[in-house]
């Protein structure tokens, strides 16, 4: 009989707002990510170009300068700055495998996929003669990444050899393919185009091949006929996308629609952005020579990685 | 959704009413069956290839009514997120409200398509379907026009007697597919010349704002526009829908249109529009040749004020 009194009025409630709102779609507006009064922090300078932002499952933030750096850098969740791998020059992007090792783009002369063993100080080549941007490894060892001259995204499934992905061609694909990242089931693709307007995503066949390639993020540029400059890529735990571009850090809801634009933290381009920190739950960004960080409601991808394991 | 009210200010004093205190708008005679009305057929479909939108899936209905004779070529109506208009309990019941009018001939014998905005089947274990509606729904541009004109439309309608004629075409959607079918209409008025659009989002989700600027600066188009939008629709990131929806009607205003909006108080829901579809289809099709003459309620055209 106490239901009746107790639960009726929820019942009612809760069908009046379904009836009244059947379409509210689930807008996803920076209010959802950003927190008033906390802005980006400086939290590393005195580099001269960083780049290749990445994290573990602990939260601890990765990167290198791949203009003059020849360490990977490490900020623990105490702020403290360490290198944690020397002998590393020209690291453009990284991110960590299932196996705990850290695979990283070297590009310049190196033209070569490699992994670091931080434990046994040990890298070993994962693949050479190619020309990396940036990469990501999924749960079960595929890696992929951007070879931008190419127009191309490389593919290397576990233990095997690169094979392209897909190659764009002048009319229809990104014309500079530059960050890459995952949704958070792992089921799609996407990557950033510095040279055009669109981020593009692909399906993830059981395989590893891509498939399905599609415009289907669309990003706002700084005139009609200027080029988004999209460069670095991470998502969140809830499949948002962060790209960060010519007129700042884009974010997308899952299905594509743009979110809003955060702002860059100094008028330096950033290129390169991951969620890291306690809980995943700052963003990061590479802006020159300077580290940035800022505190948000979202987590980053990495937070549900870590709880599965 | 009436008796709700009543019970929910006896059990919350009030509390939630003034934001709730909206218009009802029942459903009229037109769409509930009606004895001695002759009923059409609903058959359900899947659509499982593309080449606008490759990889993607989607169900269909067919509606074809009683009176159709393969004979004589029928008008066509296309109905974007299909699934909640051919709902026999849903917002706007089309089935039944088709199988009235052209029962009492205020609309030609039409056939009816709903189809619903596509999804990427996931393939990797543990994945999750990728909803394609706001790219298909939402973006500007002739892509979705043709997917439905050279592949869907042409494939699903083949066994039937259809007019070859714009006039003899309508397309219809709500909320994403409101805007999706004033863009379909837009970038094929020589396919599609009746357009109705519930609570359209014409605000900026993939640029869709822009309208009422490139309404007033083209030449006219052969388009009749039915738009119906409420005062307590959404207001967020996107934009601001009613606002929006006063500057859709502005532009097809200055810029000499045969259309018509409905402002109400309802929210971001069909509620509104499917009251009003009888009327919407009545006053779209009133000078079509066999349609009954001087069935339309020509009435007042409420703009809405600008708060």
């Amino acid at each position: 009989m106490s239901c009746v009194r107790h639960c009726l009025p929820m019942l009612l409630i809760s069908s009046f707002f379904a009836m009244s709102q059947p379409l509210a779609a689930q807008d996803m507006p920076l209010t959802q990510v950003l927190i008033d009064g906390e802005d980006w922090q400086s939290v590393s300078k005195g580099h001269r170009f960083t780049d290749g932002l990445t994290t573990d499952a602990e939260g601890n933030l990765y990167f290198a300068d791949v203009a003059a750096g020849t360490t990977i850098n490490r900020i623990g969740l105490d702020g403290k700055l360490t290198a944690v791998a020397d002998d590393a020059p020209r690291i453009s992007g990284m991110h960590f495998g299932p196996d705990g090792r850290i695979y990283a783009c070297q590009g310049g002369s190196f033209g070569r996929i490699v992994a670091f063993d931080l434990k046994a100080g040990k890298m070993d080549v994962i693949a050479e003669n190619v020309k990396p941007n940036d990469l990501v490894v999924t749960a079960d060892g595929h890696i992929y990444f951007t070879e931008t001259a190419k127009m191309q995204v490389s593919h290397i499934p576990p233990g095997g050899n690169v094979q392209a992905a897909d190659v764009a061609s002048k009319t229809d694909g990104p014309q500079r393919p530059n960050g890459i990242a995952l949704t958070p089931d792992q089921g799609t693709l996407a990557v950033s185009d510095y040279g055009g307007r669109h981020t593009w995503v692909w399906r993830v066949a059981k395989d590893g091949s891509l498939d399905l390639r599609q415009s289907y993020i669309t990003l706002r540029t700084p005139s009609p006929d200027f080029p988004s400059k999209g460069d670095g890529m991470t998502t969140d735990a809830v499949g948002r996308y962060y790209v960060t571009s010519a007129v700042g850090l884009q974010m997308f809801d899952p299905t594509g629609r743009m979110g809003g634009v955060i702002a860059a933290p100094t008028n330096k381009p950033i290129v390169s952005v991951t969620f890291a920190g306690p809980g995943h739950q700052y963003l990061y960004v590479a802006a020159g020579d300077e580290i940035f960080r800022r505190k948000t409601k979202a987590s980053g991808v990495e937070a549900i990685r870590s709880e599965r394991k | 959704m009436k008796p709700l009210i009543p019970l929910l200010a006896l059990f919350l004093g009030g509390l939630f009413l003034p934001e709730l205190a909206t218009a009802d708008y029942p459903l009229t005679a037109d769409s509930k069956p009606q004895s001695g009305v002759p009923k059409g057929i609903v058959s359900q479909h899947r659509w499982e290839e593309s080449q606008s939108y490759p990889g993607t899936v989607r169900d269909y209905w067919i509606y074809v009514p009683a009176q159709y004779d393969a004979s004589k070529p029928a008008c066509l109506m296309v109905f974007q997120d299909g699934r909640g208009y051919v709902n026999e309990k849903g917002h706007s019941r089309v089935p039944t409200v088709f199988d009235n009018l052209i029962h009492k001939k205020e609309m030609p014998v039409t056939i009816g398509v709903f189809i619903n905005p596509g999804t990427i089947p996931a393939v990797r274990p543990g994945g999750k379907s990728r909803s394609n509606r706001s790219f298909e729904y939402d973006s500007l541009g002739s892509r979705y026009a043709t997917f439905l004109i050279d592949e869907f439309l042409p494939a699903v309608t083949k066994d039937l007697n259809l007019v070859d004629d714009p006039q003899a075409r309508g397309i219809v959607g709500i909320s994403s597919s409101g805007i999706c079918a004033f863009t379909a209409a837009w970038e094929r008025p020589d396919y599609f010349s009746k357009v109705i659009s519930y609570i359209g989002s014409f605000t900026n989700i993939r640029g869709g704002h822009v309208y009422p600027a490139l309404i007033r600066k083209t030449e006219s188009k052969p388009i009749r526009v039915f738009l119906q939008d409420g005062e307590n629709d959404l207001d967020n990131l996107h934009g601001h829908w009613p606002l929006a929806n006063r500057q859709m009607a502005a532009a097809l205003k200055f810029a000499k249109y045969d259309y018509r909006f409905e402002m109400g108080d309802g929210g971001h829901s069909g509620q509104h529009g499917g009251a009003l579809l009888p009327e919407m289809l009545r006053w779209l099709w009133r000078d079509y040749p066999g349609v009954n003459q001087g069935t339309v309620n020509q009435g007042t055209v409420n703009q809405g004020t600008v708060k």
